[in-house]
């Protein structure tokens, strides 16, 4: 490659949301035919880095550079038009347009002031054929499965022919046929003089496409080296900051092995027919893809949509609990994923927060007993290490002292079986650490706990039993011994054997 | 990039075509029940197939056709309006003091057009500039709107010229033919980028900002032109009565809202489609006149048009909970 002068460049970046930091002087440089790989936890600044290299968001420190000249004050339109294409992480994409129409969304080709619907078609089709995507392109994308749907999003930014094309975590939602054409296709693009930033949680695919990581902690590049001599462990290792065993507490076989839950036949949501025994004393990972059928799976035992099964026992009762006030009579308690809009009343008070359950149990008219839930508050606080005044409303506490707070609101019922939805999503290292410990001592107490996590790692260190979920039944139920990552991303996405054309 | 040969017999807009077919998909079912309505009146008023029928029917549907159309416009990008009643209010009002004045029916046009869009124009910025929930916004509007509409002619009165009201309101098509001229133009706003953004932005407002979608300026578009099929529903019911009455408009505020719902328009924004919106008005106005002739009270024309609102409203609900 004759011509190596960066396209893209961040230069010292930072970027601060309502006075937490999330990057802090951060640089990158994306080369012409170079696939840049770009690495960190969740909620590492990642997504952050990207909408301002796209213009989505503005930096409030250090420069953004296309081609050497630094652009204050770039906007969406402006990115589009300097070649930089963005496929997000979460879709862009409107549901009542037409596949056509959500490829040149902001871009369309005109005449005479129209939208040019004939270059339009054109444009589209070779944009899809380069994704193979086959569909009518009058299709509206609210028809399509999430699979497709990421490759008209890849195909949009594809339309806009650009020479930095980013990616957040495309293959998250794909299937192993839909990965290969999108890694055959960067190939080809990164053979062409294309810049890539290639964002993935999937080292081996970070192997095997890129040429140059850039590695994330905590809002800073901890690494920037070519990829050249470095294995997955090593990479792993530069995310995390240490060795990946650290960061869980040592794993202990349960002590008991009482069935807590016990269901067969299972449906709801998405899932279809499930057989699942919940252990008391056990850690039981529930892995898999986004959105096969997980989170059905927890709010159907938790009695939050309508559930059924051909028999089921939940701690001695003989059927699903029917609603969530009697799960949690049955001892159930369910901490959901999006703690900001599900998990807890960010306007109110820290202590309002973890009495709430509380709230529910007692007899709706009696008066309140301030100078108890005050004393039950704090030995919670004390007991979970939630820092802060309990007075101050509850959006003041950082993402992974929040999830204490989720967390903590159940302790003084004494659940028998704790449901977490990705409870360490967006926490930082150390939360993470705490919880994984606190996650321990439940269960050794007694306790079954169920994790739901998207983080592979989580559940290879921390659980006793994962069940992989794959389009809405169990797939694999992997024991501690024959746990590891590729067990469970192979169970998780073995569903595509050539589909059988019917 | 390579070049992958395109089929180069595709010039003409065939995406365009089938793209406009697929949006009749939603709305079959409410076609059918407008149809089926449309008999009922034939046949209870079969009055309605002669010229002078047809007009006046058109004509007692016309208004509400554009309000239904102002209000579906709004609710597309995500808000809603309760400021449209006023808002057509106004429109007679000024339509009925200048028009007979020295302005004449051009100026007065004019005057009745720059107000809609300018009071479109300002509602709309307040709304997305300053991000403030379009229902507060415009209910305040509402009582701005109606106040100026009083303050321009207190009580009843005014005038419109008698050519103007026998063209619109007379024995013709008038209001029909006006009716294809405003669906043909929204045609052609919807075939411009700006148009076409509207469903983007309204469903998917950060997905279409990072897209490249001037996002701001589609809201406030849209505002605007549902402030000028306001003012325009105004003239026309000016024409209609022959005079401008301050408060006449009031009742159209919820029936917009209650035509845009039965089309099947979404409270979330960028759901439905304005030919649902528009069969939502005529079975609304449909509605109304069959109960008439059936010699409903009006007290009891007002209870059955709320219970057919929440049941159309609640079918698809059924229908997503049976699957």
């Amino acid at each position: 490659m004759a011509n190596t002068a960066p396209l893209l460049t961040a230069r010292g970046v930072s970027k601060a949301f309502f006075g937490n930091p999330v990057l802090r002087d951060v640089s990158i440089a994306l080369l012409p035919g170079r696939v840049h790989a770009l690495l960190g936890e969740n909620g590492a600044g990642k997504s952050t880095l990207i909408n301002m290299l796209s213009g989505a968001l503005r930096p409030d420190g250090g420069t953004i550079e296309v081609d050497g000249k630094a652009v204050s004050h770039m906007t969406p339109p402006e990115a589009r038009q300097a070649g930089i294409a963005v496929v997000q992480q979460e879709l862009s994409l409107t549901a009542n347009l037409s596949i056509a129409e959500n490829i040149g969304l902001g871009a369309y080709p005109r005449r005479f002031g129209l939208v040019d619907y004939a270059e339009l078609a054109s444009r589209a089709r070779e944009a899809c054929a380069l994704v193979g995507l086959h569909e009518p392109l009058s299709t509206p994308v609210g028809e399509l499965s999430l699979g497709r749907r990421q490759m008209v999003e890849i195909a949009k930014a594809l339309y806009r022919k650009p020479r930095v094309l980013i990616l957040d975590e495309p293959t998250s939602s794909l299937s192993a046929t839909e990965t290969r054409i999108l890694t055959d296709l960067l190939e080809r693009l990164r053979s062409e003089g294309t810049a890539i930033l290639y964002i993935s949680h999937r080292l081996n695919e970070v192997m095997a496409l890129c040429q140059h990581v850039t590695v994330l902690k905590d809002g800073s590049v901890t690494s920037d080296q070519p990829l050249e001599g470095t294995d997955a462990a090593g990479l792993v290792r530069l995310m995390v900051g240490r060795d990946p065993g650290d960061l869980f507490p040592k794993w202990q076989p349960s002590p008991s092995t009482a069935a807590a839950v016990s269901v067969r036949g299972f449906s709801a949501g998405l899932m279809r027919d499930v057989d699942l025994d919940i252990r008391t004393g056990e850690v039981l990972g529930i892995g898999g893809l986004v959105g096969q059928g997980q989170e059905d799976l927890l709010l159907g035992l938790y009695g939050a949509i309508p559930a059924k099964a051909a028999s089921a026992m939940v701690n001695g009762n003989q059927a699903l609990p029917s609603g969530v006030p009697k799960a949690n009579a049955l001892g159930l308690a369910y901490v959901p994923a999006d703690r900001k809009r599900e998990g807890l009343h960010l306007i109110h008070p820290i202590i309002t927060n973890l009495m709430l359950p509380a709230f529910a149990r007692l007899p709706a008219l009696k008066p309140r007993n301030r100078g108890n839930e005050r004393e039950l508050a704090h030995s919670l606080a004390t007991q979970l290490g939630i820092k802060g005044d309990l007075g101050r409303a509850a959006q003041a506490l950082s993402g992974g002292n929040q999830q204490k707070v989720a967390l903590a609101k159940w302790m003084p019922h004494e659940p028998l079986v704790l449901l977490l939805n990705d409870p360490t999503r967006g926490v930082d290292v150390e939360t993470k650490r705490e919880i994984y410990i606190m996650l321990r001592q439940l269960a050794q107490a007694g306790k079954a706990v169920v994790l739901m996590s998207s983080d592979t790692p989580e559940l290879v260190h921390l659980c006793d039993r994962v069940a992989v979920v794959r389009e809405g039944r169990v797939a694999a139920m992997l024991e501690h011994g024959a746990l590891s990552e590729e067990a469970i991303v192979a169970a998780a996405v073995a569903a595509d054997k050539p589909k059988v054309a019917a | 990039m390579s070049v992958v040969p395109s089929n180069s017999g595709q010039r003409t807009g065939r995406l365009y075509w089938s793209v406009q077919a697929g949006r009749n998909v939603g709305v079959r079912g409410l076609f059918l029940v407008v149809l089926a309505f449309i008999v009922a009146y034939g046949f209870l008023f079969p009055g309605l197939f002669t010229m002078a029928g047809f007009a006046k029917f058109t004509q007692s549907w016309f208004p509400l056709a554009l309000v239904a159309m102002a209000q579906a416009l709004l609710m597309l990008t995500g808000g809603i309006s309760l400021a449209i009643g006023a808002t057509v209010s106004l429109g007679a009002v000024i339509a009925a003091t200048t028009m007979v004045g020295p302005l004449g029916v051009a100026g007065g046009s004019a005057l009745v057009a720059a107000t809609g869009l300018g009071i479109g124009a300002i509602t709309g910025f307040i709304v997305v500039k300053l991000r403030l929930p379009a229902i507060v916004v415009t209910l305040a509007g509402s009582f701005i709107i109606g106040g100026a509409a009083l303050l321009i002619l207190p009580r009843p009165g005014g005038a419109m010229p008698e050519w103007l009201s026998d063209l619109l309101a007379g024995n013709t098509p008038a209001a029909f033919l006006l009716l294809v001229v405003v669906v043909l133009l929204w045609k052609l706003y919807l075939a411009t980028p700006l148009g076409l953004s509207l469903y983007a932005a309204g469903e998917n407002p950060v997905g279409a900002y990072r897209s490249g979608v001037p996002v701001d300026a589609a809201r406030i578009a849209a505002y605007a032109l549902s402030g000028l099929l306001s003012t325009g529903a105004g003239l026309f019911v000016a024409a209609q009565t022959g005079s401008g009455d301050p408060v006449i408009g009031a009742a159209f505020t919820l029936n917009s809202i209650a035509a845009a719902v039965l089309g099947g328009i979404g409270f979330l924004g960028g759901q439905g489609t304005m030919r649902g919106a528009l069969a939502g008005s005529l079975l609304l106005s449909l509605m109304i006149s069959v109960m008439f002739f059936l010699g409903f009270t009006p007290v009891a024309q007002y209870v059955a048009q709320g219970l057919i609102i929440i049941g159309a409203v609640a079918l698809p609900q059924f229908r997503k909970v049976q699957r």
